[in-house]
């Protein structure tokens, strides 16, 4: 009980929650505003994840280089993932999405000169070079931390963390309420309608998958920087459900409740660790990870069935019919 | 080396097929994307394992408990999801999403009871059939006769029979079944226990050619089984079973040396996707589905 | 006496089915012109591939002397051709006004890199977007309803936010996809009126598509008349009415 006091284990929980606000906060922009189901949303995190580790270990690359185009190489994914896919029905786009997650975790495990194979970028360059990208990083971290004054690193991995994610959460928040957030607005509330006031659809639907992608390829940089070291099987398709999971929670249609959503799914998954009361006494404390998911897994069906507006959706403009 | 893909090809091709069908039944009439699908097939292949391993039955019996047990889940699982999503009238997304939220907990639940641990059936992995220049293993052999078998016992439940017909009309249009005077009730309900036994049967049969598995094996069956689904054209149960047989040796022959090398075999799953891809790029509508009307 | 829209031999197929069978005919600038027919006639498939959304399986649309036939639906909307829908398809879950300030054509703002590079620009546009459709709103008597959703509209309402959010766009000619179909009879009066002020003080040419005929007769100029697929008979109201291959083929479509 004494770790749920502990203020380090809590500014961990705050990291995971604020890494999984930016990348729902791309899931919104996806299919909160412009209808599109995606389900792949990890493989963008592991193409920022990756391109920035190779960069930087492989390459030579400084860092604070590799780190924006790792972001964009997550974009230019999203965007050549759509221009084919697009056009589908949304039952075959959703499949797309994820065979494509789990392609680029297939090349990640099998390509191991380039990615470190299945043993995760601790392999990526020879003993001692793995750790370039997370020296830099801690070399930043370290610096900011002495400039707030604050004695722990957690702490002070939580305030960047945030702070990008508020500044994202509002540029994403501004963008909406714009002429072209409104066209992408109507995309997903009726999109034969929009096209025939004369808005190119498909451009829009473009456009929403890479920023969301984008997005997903900060939160891939965040988490290769908070973990060190991550392999292939970090990004799984599980990773994608939680984040649709916070998506529905929070609601959909408002970039706001991304973070709340963000905040009690970090809640659950960090709180039911300490569940030391029956009947969770009952299983073994690994066996306690797959009552965690069960519980999530049984949020989902619950927000679906009852509340699919979720904590802080609009009702009148859910996407949900 | 040839011909021995194309054995291995038609064996995994068999099963996707099966559980291919089970996937499009329920689409046809429901249209609803069954997530959870893998997990029935983990759930089948579990139960049969537990008939077969402490229990001592015969593979033959441990599959029909596997099938019936699968059914049975189906059922129970429409009766307390499903009809109360289809009364409140959920759209297509909200039924795709809590068919994800449904393959989270159903998996999550087999680890929890039976552990992440592998486990095999009581077959003779080492036991080989030799024909010409093929070798294939007793559980091979086993499940290329039984899909082959299942699949000819489908076709013909859906083309001799009343409920076989009915399903196929209600996929293209639901009206038609009142006029054949089988209930929509009744219909779904026969869907999802035929789809329950058939993802039984599948699950069974893929562990038992795999020869180890745990309960996460059927989340990997699932995406080329939907791409099965979507090559033989979503909505059409044959297209279905053309879908996976056609996919199954596509992947083991794309590994033939003769192409160019081949493809590394540990990137069949890719292969699985990419004619997936293709596919909905030039043919939208799989073999024997309808064209999209855009 | 100009023609602004050309059909030459328009063929639309779904599979065996010839739903539009070598339709040709034209229709006159500033004129309102009819097309009837029995149900089945073609001509929500023929609406359908002018405005875009539908390819021609093989044949010409001309539009103020260009080809649009292979153009997409949003193409077709700019270049100057604005279809309505049966039933009035707004976007339900945006506020009225919203709707209205998407008809817009080259709004810098629509765009992310005129919202980026261009924030003057988009903003005024934006402004001089929001007084036109004020005026607009007004116009058809909304503007008590401009924050609302437009999804709370009433169908006579909804009509109305179409007709507005057409001339939002400032098109040439608009395809009117039976306009009249669920309208209280006081309401009529006014779409007409509206209709005919747009002709006439816009110039905006109308294709109607309608069922009720006595509307057709007492509106339009002139008439093309579809069945099966292809044009039976064009010309003025009366000519049409009086037309016995027309009779037999609404007769015989109630056989």
């Amino acid at each position: 009980m004494s770790v749920l006091a502990s203020g380090g284990f809590w500014a961990f929980v705050g990291v995971v929650a604020g890494i999984y606000t930016i990348l729902t906060l791309g899931l919104q922009v996806q299919f909160g505003f412009a209808g599109l189901l995606n389900f792949g949303q990890v493989g963008f995190m592991a193409l920022g994840a990756y391109t920035m580790a190779i960069l930087v270990v492989k390459e030579g690359w400084s860092m604070w280089l590799a780190a924006p185009l790792g972001v964009a190489a997550a974009a230019v994914g999203g965007a050549l993932l759509g221009l084919p896919t697009l056009r589908l029905r949304a039952d075959y786009f959703a499949i797309v999405t994820i065979a494509f997650s789990e392609i680029i975790r297939y090349v990640a495990t099998n390509e191991t000169s380039l990615t470190g194979g299945s043993q995760g970028t601790i392999a990526l360059g020879s003993v001692g070079t793995a750790s370039q990208y997370n020296g830099a990083w801690t070399t930043f971290q370290t610096h900011v931390q002495h400039k707030l004054g604050f004695s722990s690193a957690d702490a002070t991995m939580l305030v960047i963390v945030w702070t990008v994610a508020l500044v994202l959460l509002a540029l994403t928040w501004v963008a909406l309420r714009t002429p072209w957030g409104r066209v992408l607005r109507a995309v997903r509330d009726d999109e034969d309608a929009a096209a025939s006031l004369g808005k190119n659809v498909f451009a829009y639907k473009l456009q929403a998958l890479a920023l969301g992608a984008a997005l997903a390829g900060v939160a891939g940089l965040f988490y290769a920087w908070e973990f060190s070291f991550f392999s292939p099987d970090d990004f799984e398709p599980l990773l994608t459900f939680f984040a649709w999971m916070i998506l529905l929670l929070g609601g959909l249609g408002r970039v706001w409740a991304v973070p709340v959503g963000a905040g009690v799914f970090g809640f659950i998954f960090a709180g039911t660790r300490f569940l030391n009361f029956p009947p969770f006494t009952w299983v073994a404390s690994d066996e306690r990870a797959y009552i965690r998911l069960i519980i999530i897994g049984l949020i989902i069906l619950v927000l679906v069935v009852l509340r699919p507006q979720g904590l802080l959706g609009n009702r009148r403009e859910m996407v949900l019919e | 080396m040839f011909l021995q893909l194309v054995a291995n090809g038609l064996v995994t091709g068999s099963i996707y097929a099966i559980a291919a069908v089970g996937v499009s039944l329920v689409y046809g009439i429901l249209r609803l994307v069954n997530f959870a699908y893998g997990d029935f097939m983990a759930f089948g292949a579990l139960i049969a394992y537990g008939v077969n391993g402490p229990l001592h039955q015969s593979m033959i019996v441990a599959a029909i408990a596997g099938m019936a047990a699968t059914a049975a889940l189906s059922l129970f699982l429409d009766a307390v999801l499903w009809q109360p999503l289809r009364a409140r009238r959920a759209g297509f997304m909200s039924l795709f999403l809590a068919s994800i939220g449904l393959a989270l907990v159903l998996r999550q639940s087999l680890l929890l009871a039976a552990g992440s641990a592998p486990r095999s059936y009581a077959v003779n992995p080492y036991r080989v059939f030799v024909l010409g220049s093929v070798r294939l293993s007793e559980a091979q052999v086993i499940a290329i006769a039984t899909a082959a078998g299942t699949i000819v016992l489908v076709g013909l439940f859906l083309t001799l029979t009343t409920w076989g017909r009915v399903l196929r009309a209600m996929a293209d249009d639901r009206a038609l079944a009142a006029v054949s005077g089988i209930s929509v009730g009744n219909a779904t309900r026969m869907a999802w226990l035929v789809s329950g036994l058939l993802a039984g049967l599948a699950g069974v049969l893929a562990a038992l050619v795999e020869y180890s598995f745990d309960p996460n094996f059927g989340f990997q069956l699932l995406l080329p089984v939907f791409a099965a689904v979507v090559l033989g054209g979503i909505g059409s149960a044959y297209g279905a079973l053309l879908g996976g047989l056609a996919l199954g040796l596509a992947q083991e022959v794309s590994t033939w040396s003769g192409f160019a090398g081949g493809v590394n075999p540990v990137y069949k799953p890719v292969v699985a996707f990419a004619v997936l891809a293709l596919a909905l790029l030039v043919r939208p509508q799989g073999f024997l589905g309808h064209a999209a009307v855009r | 006496m100009t023609s602004i829209l050309e059909l030459e031999d328009v063929v639309r197929t779904y599979g065996a089915v010839r739903a539009v069978d070598g339709t040709t005919f034209s229709v006159e600038q500033h004129s309102v012109t009819g097309l009837i027919g029995p149900n089945g006639a073609g001509k929500s498939t023929l609406f359908a591939t002018i405005a875009g959304s539908l390819k021609p399986t093989s044949g010409r649309i001309v539009f103020a002397g260009k080809r649009i036939d292979r153009k997409p639906a949003h193409r077709v909307a700019r270049a100057g051709v604005v279809r309505t829908y049966q039933g009035a398809r707004v976007l339900t879950r945006m506020s009225v006004l919203e709707n209205l300030l998407l008809g817009t054509k080259g709004h810098p703002g629509e765009r992310l890199t005129g919202t980026v590079f261009r924030p003057r620009a988009s903003r005024d546009f934006e402004r001089r977007t929001r007084v036109r459709a004020a005026d607009l709103l007004s116009l058809v008597g909304l503007e008590a309803h401009a924050h609302a959703y437009a999804g709370t509209l009433s169908g006579g309402q909804r009509k109305l936010l179409d007709l507005a959010r057409v001339l939002m766009l400032e098109p040439s000619l608009v395809l009117l996809d039976e306009p009249m179909a669920g309208v209280a009879p006081a309401l009529r009066g006014e779409l007409l009126q509206h209709i005919l002020a747009m002709r006439r003080d816009r110039g905006i040419t109308f294709l109607i598509v309608e069922h009720d005929l006595d509307f057709v007769m007492q509106a339009a100029d002139r008439v093309v008349v579809m069945n099966e697929g292809r044009v039976l008979a064009v010309g003025t109201p009366a000519d049409v009415r009086a037309n016995e291959d027309v009779v037999d083929a609404y007769l015989g479509a109630a056989r």
